[in-house]
Order: C-alpha cells, then structure tokens, then sequence
C-alpha cells in the first residue's frame, strides 16, 4: 500500500509499477470529479493505492504515463491508463463485476448517461456562481438558472418516487452528482435548494452511503481548501 | 437496406403510431452531424428501422412531449422507451443490437473509444468557431493552426497504431463518431487544414469507401447549401427532396 496520501510534485520519484491484480488511481484530495472515481472504487470495494498529485507541478512521469495531465486517472498493472471521471467510472463497473453500479439494460444505461449529460450542464454552475461572487458581480440570474436545474432534478424524483435517482438503491448517478452537492454548502449555494425537498432528502441519504463518507469532507476542510486556492495557492496536502 | 420511407417534413402531420414491433423509430435532420452519427450507426448494423425527420424551427408538440429538450437524434423502441443524445443512442443502439459490435468487447478497449471521443469532442466547436468567423470576416489564422494541430494529433495516432481505422483495421464506433464532422470539412471550408496530415487523408478516404457512410453522406455542395441557408436563418431541412 503506498505510504503517504502527500501530492507527488515535479522532480519526485516515480511510483513503482501496479503490480498484478492492481490498481492505481491518481487523484488529488479535494478534486470533486476524482471523488467520483474514489466513490465507484469504494462502493465496489475495489483494491486500489492513491497517488495524489500536486495539480500545479505535475511530475514529468505522470504526465508521461498520462499526456493531458488530468486527474482522475487509473492504471493497471497491464500499463493501461483510463482518465475523465466518468470514463473510469464506467470502466471500473465493467471491469469489476461485483456490486454493480450500472443496470444490466442497454435501456438502463442509456437512462442513467442521459441523466449524467443533464447534469453535465448544472456543473458549470457550482463554478461560475463562486467566481461571479468573488469578482463582485451580480449573480441573481444564474442562481435563478441553477434553482431551475435543481427543480428539474427534483422533479425526476418526485415522479419516480424513488429514494435514489434510478431506484430505491444508490447507483452510479447519485455517486457522479454527489461530490459536487457535498460541496454545495461552502460554494454558498445552498439556498439554491430551498424549494427542491425531495433533492434535499436526497442528500441526507447520500451523506448515509459508506462510499460518501469514506470518501468526503467536512465543511471546514472543504473551505479551508477552497481558500487556498482562492489565494493561488491550493494545499492539496491541507490536513496531513 | 433500411426500411425508410421517403423522407417527409413533420409539423403538423399528426403524432405517428408507435413503434412498429420488429424496428427502431430514429427521429433525425437529414444535415444534422450529430443525427447522421445515429444514423451510421443503424446502418452499420444493419437494424431495421424508419426514420421521422423533424423541423427543428417548428417542432411537432407530440416531439417535444416525448423529448422535452427537442433535439435530435432521438432513438423511439417499440416499448415506448425513448433516448437521446448523437453518443448516447449510438451506444444504445450497439448494446440493444449484438450483431457487427461496433464498440470493442474489453473495458479498456471501450475506454479507449470514450477517451478518442473525448479529444474529438474538443475539435467540433472549433468547425462552428471558424465558419462563423470567416462569415463575419474576422482573422481565422489563429483558430485554424488550433485545428491544424488537432488534426496533428489524430494523425499522430493513426502514424502510431499503424492501423487504417482509429480503433484497429476495421471502422468502429470511433470512426462513425468523428465521421460527420469530416464530410462536412468542405462546408466549414478547412479541407486545406488536412494538407500535412497524409494518415487522417487517407483515413478520410478509406471512410468514403464505407457502405454506411456512402448510404447516406451528403456532397459538399448540398452541405454547403443546407448551411448557408441555416446561417441566414432560413434553414430548408428539405433541400434536394
């Protein structure tokens, strides 16, 4: 098992190779999208060693393994390397077929992607409203779109009468929106869900999963890091 | 081999039964990229479906009750079940039909798919950028080096894997999904962007060969035609009937 969950910056060693049977996920701690992957991981109860990665300094092996540079990212010990969160995502369900994130129906899936597409165009939000903010200006229209969104998705379940967004249990959807909804509090967008109830219990039960708290963080660690890197200056080793 | 009927402008005809047993109902635009990526994809596979081409400026009430959002492609089962999206019907599409898989059997293979389509999906918004500059007639030098070294890259890979398709010697999904936009290099008026990337030449080539996309594709001067009238605002999505 790696030793330290310390980013890897330029100049430092490489890691070894993945040896057989394993994997290698390359994350950064407080990277919403590489929780998507940590949560497929966890949910599935994957074995897995984490090596995070210092996002302003890649080091020169990573980005020889992985040319864009992006995290999340996996390896195998075949050398194959996977990157984009929901590429691994869907990848580690395939590839691992216990505990299933994904129904078996070509129907199914298709449901779950067009989910995962709608929600695609909510992510800019959690962005652009925090940084609109920070610059003084008016955000009233684009939490107004955003509190359109999150009626949507309340809608979605209201309809369904499910616990979750495609059944009574969690599924890879929940798993691809929860990070950035454990986030909703420090980006100061949690009025956004004042009227979206089903959507609020929605996330008392995700706070309940084993992955989503495996995997998450407090409210004070997630602002203390957004204040870095508001300051230019992200600790991803915050906390260690 | 499609059972398609003649092609027909739907705005006030009245909603269509549902699907017939035996098919897939493919709700399209004869000039959409995004639709014609579906479309390969039912051809390619030889599934047997009927295609409802709709007015994307005056959409039928019975399209926007089924599909809300209103874009095509949209894929109609005759369970009723409807999906949207050009990369997610395409997707169904090889998942519902085993036969002619166009995605590879193993999690990496299809991971690589994904993460070939991921990059392409970086160069489309750049064919839109450029065209609609050169309309307003703004410098596109800039814009179009970016492309050069897009196109760069895809021809990088194919130098690299030494194959004649972007996923091994025969078209697959990738091939089908980047496709639409290479047929239309001559509307957005950036073929000269290929001149020094002779495998993605070749792979254009290769493609024009294909019976999928030689059963449907377009010439360049209807895509011309189709666009020019769309950018002016008065699109004719049934030019050439």
């Amino acid at each position: 098992a790696m030793a330290t969950e310390k980013c890897f910056a330029k100049g430092s060693p490489a890691p070894g190779p993945v040896p057989k049977g394993q994997l290698h996920l390359y994350s950064m701690r407080f990277c919403p999208f590489a929780q998507r992957t940590r949560l497929a991981l966890n949910s599935k109860g994957i074995k897995y060693d984490t090596i995070n990665i210092n996002l302003k300094e890649k080091p020169e092996w990573f980005l020889e393994k992985n040319p864009l540079g992006l995290v999340p990212a996996l390896e195998t010990s075949a050398g194959e390397v996977i990157y984009e969160s929901s590429i691994t995502c869907e990848y580690l369900d395939e590839a691992y077929p216990e505990k299933k994130l994904l129904p078996s129906s070509p129907f199914g899936k298709a449901q779950q992607r067009m989910l995962l597409e709608h929600f695609s165009k909510v992510i800019p939000y959690f962005y652009k409203i925090p940084s609109a903010r920070r610059t003084g200006e008016d955000v009233s229209t684009q939490e107004v779109e955003l509190k359109e969104k999150f009626a949507k998705l309340n809608e979605h379940l209201e309809k369904k009468k499910t616990k979750f967004f495609e059944g009574d249990t969690i599924t890879m959807i929940d798993y691809m929106m929860w990070p950035f909804f454990e986030r909703i509090e420090v980006l100061e967008l949690k009025h956004c869900l004042d009227h979206t109830p089903e959507l609020k219990k929605w996330t008392e039960r995700m706070l309940e999963d084993p992955a989503v708290k495996a995997t998450m963080f407090n409210m004070d660690t997630h602002k203390a890091f957004y204040k870095s890197v508001a300051e230019g200056k992200p600790d991803y080793d915050l906390g260690l | 081999k499609t059972s398609s009927p003649r092609c027909y402008i739907v705005t006030v005809y009245p909603a269509p039964g549902p699907v017939p047993k035996d098919q897939v109902r493919l709700y399209s635009m004869r000039f959409c990229p995004f639709a014609q990526r579906t479309s390969l994809v039912l051809h390619a596979k030889g599934i047997k479906f009927e295609t409802i081409n709709i007015h994307l400026k005056q959409k039928p009430d019975w399209f926007l009750e089924k599909n809300p959002e209103g874009l095509v492609p949209l894929i109609e089962t005759p369970a009723g079940e409807v999906v949207n999206e050009s990369v997610i019907t395409s997707e169904f599409l090889d998942e519902m039909y085993p036969e002619k898989k166009l995605l590879p059997a193993t999690p990496f293979g299809k991971a690589q798919q994904k993460m070939m389509l991921e990059h392409f999906s970086k160069i489309t918004p750049h064919l839109f950028k450029i065209s609609s500059a050169k309309r307003k007639g703004d410098d596109v030098s800039g814009l179009e080096a970016e492309l050069k070294e897009k196109f760069t890259n895809l021809n990088e890979h194919l130098v690299k894997k030494k194959t004649k398709f972007f996923g091994g010697d025969t078209v697959t999904f990738i091939d089908y999904m980047m496709w639409p936009f290479f047929e239309r290099l001559g509307m957005f008026e950036v073929q000269h962007c290929l001149d020094h990337t002779p495998e993605l030449k070749k792979w254009t080539e290769r493609m024009l060969e294909d019976p999928a996309v030689k059963a449907i594709m377009h010439s360049t001067e209807d895509h011309k035609t189709f666009y020019n009238n769309f950018l002016d605002g008065k699109p004719d999505f049934d030019y050439g009937l």
